[in-house]
């Protein structure tokens, strides 16, 4: 058994698919690159005003005043021919992508026998796409596709005969002279046909006139040109002027999303990345490219990602256009560990990370990371990859040393005496006073292989007035490059605070 | 309305002082509107047996403002990374000063640990109050000491009273570390009165923690206010 799923209209279909609110309108699509064709195809209601494909854009509106004139978008109609042939793709493994607009299916491998209803659900997935489809099954690629232009919606051949004997000629699509021949001869429909002796036919009207034969019996078997299922989730749509608020752009990403969740859902595959990007009017684009912290097919949870992108947006020229591109992968299964505490939602902690980012910029968010040098406070902040913890892994044994220094930043420059090659006394903006006690040299240098070379000499310093400072010598020039134990800076050139505390009050 | 006349009624028919009036009300209240009530979230153990000893560790799902010099609290967020590491959660540090130094940090705490370094106090807020509607966190550290006293004063007080609720819709604890003392929305303070010398520079860290004397102050204990609480701080908080 085949099957063929036929979108009719399908490049006005795939114009008017994320334009709701042109559903009951009478609308007709015309080509930019080919405005000599004039109209290719028009809705039922614009049909019904009198509205015919071929003719030109003045005919159409001279019979239509209402008529809505849409320009063919071929990113459009690429979206809906991958949806079509995800679809077919659900029912089978054999697809043939025969033309734009339909496909063909072998379904000989089929386990479900119950045509109708596979023809049902197809069309209530595809309806769900917003793409109105029609089915035809039969024994054949031919009488499938020809079921399928009489289905309404699903149409199952069950004896080949019957149903090609009220067909007329030209269904098959015969050549324009054969077709006027076979009139002339009186034959119009297919069971006529089929009552002519092939051979002769063959004979007098040539080997076309048999492979019409052949077809108009039902008997015309040919292999399928079957296409490797490339799951490409894209959804394209050009705006007709340009867009500089971010409402319209929200919208159109709701509809995007809500399109390539159910196309997702239909491969069974959950969005890993998202690409989008917008076409602007200077001919730039902006794009970016979003990695989904756990891979989900949630709408809510997509859309959540890119909104808070696009609220903290700031564009010099208008979008022109908008494209999402979701790179698919297989559905996590994690399990989780017995005393470990991952993240309980990896997806709203990547929206908070993005709007910490927002915030305070991505170079202040993230996990330490330390340089791949002994040079001090070399260290950036890095995204998390919580997931990636090892849960097995120990502490280690806590080796630390002495209090840990709070750094100044940048370091603070001071003026240093120094006396039997300690330090004695400290001038700086933070801090001013004797030197009561000093733990040093450490010095520290490196990079003397490149031109970027460095050396320290760091000291560990205790003032008399209390405070514990690092101090650090760069270059003959000496700074404070933290603390390791501060007085509060409200009660600095006193110890009130310290005092109070330690009779066991809280520094008022 | 129908619970106003039966709380009042309720409590007409329990005399006795104030004090015991407002426990009635509370109780009633509490009955109530179980919702608005603070979720019993347990608490975090810190591995400072001075803090465990008095509360069990931290407070989760409540607002702990630690108040003591700088050197108290960087030691004190060592300990916390510690903490992280050996109960396997994860943690956020919002610091206001841009003066966390991972030097000497371990990394498998490092690796646990979401810094985030703001330019302001009002930025640190706004992280904070961002990774705290997160839930995703045990912990959320946001660390105030290098700020100077009079921009950590600007900060309205509604602004902890806020932190304070948002914390009690999650399991996290929250722990706001200052100079000195100011957050009146704080359910546990924590301090040290101690002050260190250059001595210390030569003992290991986990001496230095351990020889720390940290005080712990819950602010409530079954609704009612510490007696410490209100003798020695409620002057300190006004």
């Amino acid at each position: 058994m085949f099957a063929v799923i036929l979108l009719p209209n399908f490049r006005l279909q795939a114009a008017l698919r994320f334009r709701e609110e042109m559903d009951a309108l009478p609308v007709a699509l015309v080509d930019e690159q080919a405005p000599k064709m004039g109209v290719l195809e028009a809705s039922s209601a614009a049909a019904d005003a009198g509205v015919t494909a071929g003719q030109t854009t003045p005919q159409a509106l001279a019979r239509c005043e209402s008529l809505v004139i849409l320009t063919r978008s071929r990113a459009q109609e690429r979206s809906a021919q991958s949806a079509l042939l995800e679809m077919a793709a659900a029912l089978s493994p054999e697809v043939e992508a025969t033309a734009d607009g339909f496909c063909t299916i072998g379904l000989q491998s089929s386990r479900t026998k119950d045509w109708q209803a596979m023809g049902t659900c197809a069309i209530a997935g595809l309806a769900a796409l917003r793409l109105r489809a029609q089915i035809g099954f039969g024994p054949n690629p031919d009488l499938a596709f020809l079921a399928a232009r009489r289905a309404r919606p699903v149409l199952v051949v069950q004896s080949p005969t019957t149903f090609l004997a009220d067909l007329a000629v030209q269904e098959l699509d015969p050549a324009p002279e054969l077709l006027a021949l076979l009139r002339d001869w009186g034959i119009h429909n297919l069971a006529q046909l089929t009552s002519l002796p092939r051979g002769d036919l063959m004979d007098r009207l040539g080997p076309e006139a048999g492979r019409l034969w052949e077809r108009a019996a039902g008997r015309a078997e040919r292999p399928l040109r079957l296409v490797r299922e490339v799951e490409e989730f894209i959804e394209e749509f050009d705006f007709e002027r340009e867009i500089d608020t971010i409402e319209p752009l929200l919208f159109l990403l709701r509809r995007f999303l809500d399109q390539l969740a159910l196309r997702l859902r239909q491969a069974y595959r959950v969005a890993g990345q998202m690409a989008f990007a917008l076409p602007l009017a200077d001919g730039s684009a902006h794009e970016r490219i979003f990695t989904v912290p756990s891979p989900t097919a949630d709408v809510d949870v997509l859309f959540r990602i890119l909104h808070t992108h696009l609220e903290g947006l700031q564009l010099h020229h208008g979008a022109t256009g908008m494209r999402l591109h979701i790179v698919p992968t297989r559905a996590e299964r994690q399990q989780f560990q017995l005393f470990e505490t991952p993240l309980r939602d990896p997806n709203r902690f990547g929206e908070t990370l993005g709007r910490l980012a927002a915030l305070v910029g991505s170079e202040n968010v993230g996990v330490v990371h330390a340089l791949d040098t002994h040079r001090p406070d070399c260290i950036e902040l890095r995204p998390p990859r919580f997931h990636e913890l090892d849960p097995a892994a120990a502490p280690g044994e806590d080796l630390a040393i002495g209090l840990p220094l709070r750094r100044f930043r940048p370091p603070i420059a001071a003026t240093v005496r120094v006396m039997a090659h300690h330090p004695v006394w400290l001038d700086s903006e933070r801090v001013r006073g004797e030197i009561c006690a000093s733990l040093g040299p450490y010095r520290a240098s490196g990079g003397w292989w490149e031109s970027d070379r460095w050396s320290t000499e760091e000291w560990d310093v205790e003032m008399e007035s209390s405070g514990l400072y690092r101090l650090a010598r760069v270059r003959d020039e000496w700074r404070v490059e933290g603390s390791y134990d501060e007085p509060s800076r409200g009660n600095r050139r006193g110890a009130g605070a310290v005092v109070a505390m330690q009779n066991g009050e809280l520094a008022r | 309305m129908f619970s106003v006349v039966t709380a009042s009624s309720s409590l007409s028919a329990f005399p006795g002082d104030r004090a015991g009036k407002v426990a009635q009300l509370r109780a009633i209240l509490a009955e109530k509107f179980p919702m608005v009530q603070p979720r019993a979230n347990g608490v975090l153990a810190t591995g400072v047996p001075e803090i465990d000893e008095v509360e069990g560790g931290l407070r989760r799902a409540a607002l702990t403002e630690f108040s003591a010099s700088s050197g108290a609290g960087a030691l004190f967020i060592r300990a916390l990374l510690r903490t992280i590491c050996r109960e396997r959660c994860l943690a956020a540090l919002v610091d206001a000063g841009r003066s966390f130094d991972a030097e000497g940090a371990g990394a498998a705490g490092l690796a646990r640990l979401l810094v985030v370094f703001s330019a302001d106090g009002m930025q640190a807020v706004k992280a904070t109050d961002l990774l705290l509607r997160d839930g995703n966190l045990s912990l959320v550290l946001l660390d105030m000491q290098a700020m100077p006293p009079r921009e950590l004063q600007r900060i309205p007080a509604n602004t902890w009273h806020r932190l304070q609720r948002l914390a009690e819709q999650t399991s996290a604890a929250l722990v706001a570390l200052t100079s000195q003392p100011m957050i009146e929305a704080a359910q546990v303070r924590i301090g040290t009165g101690k002050s260190w010398t250059l001595d210390t520079q030569r003992r290991w860290q986990r001496d230095v923690v351990a020889s720390t004397a940290w005080r712990v102050f819950p602010r409530r204990v079954g609704g009612r206010r510490m007696p410490v609480w209100e003798d020695g701080h409620a002057s300190a908080i006004a």
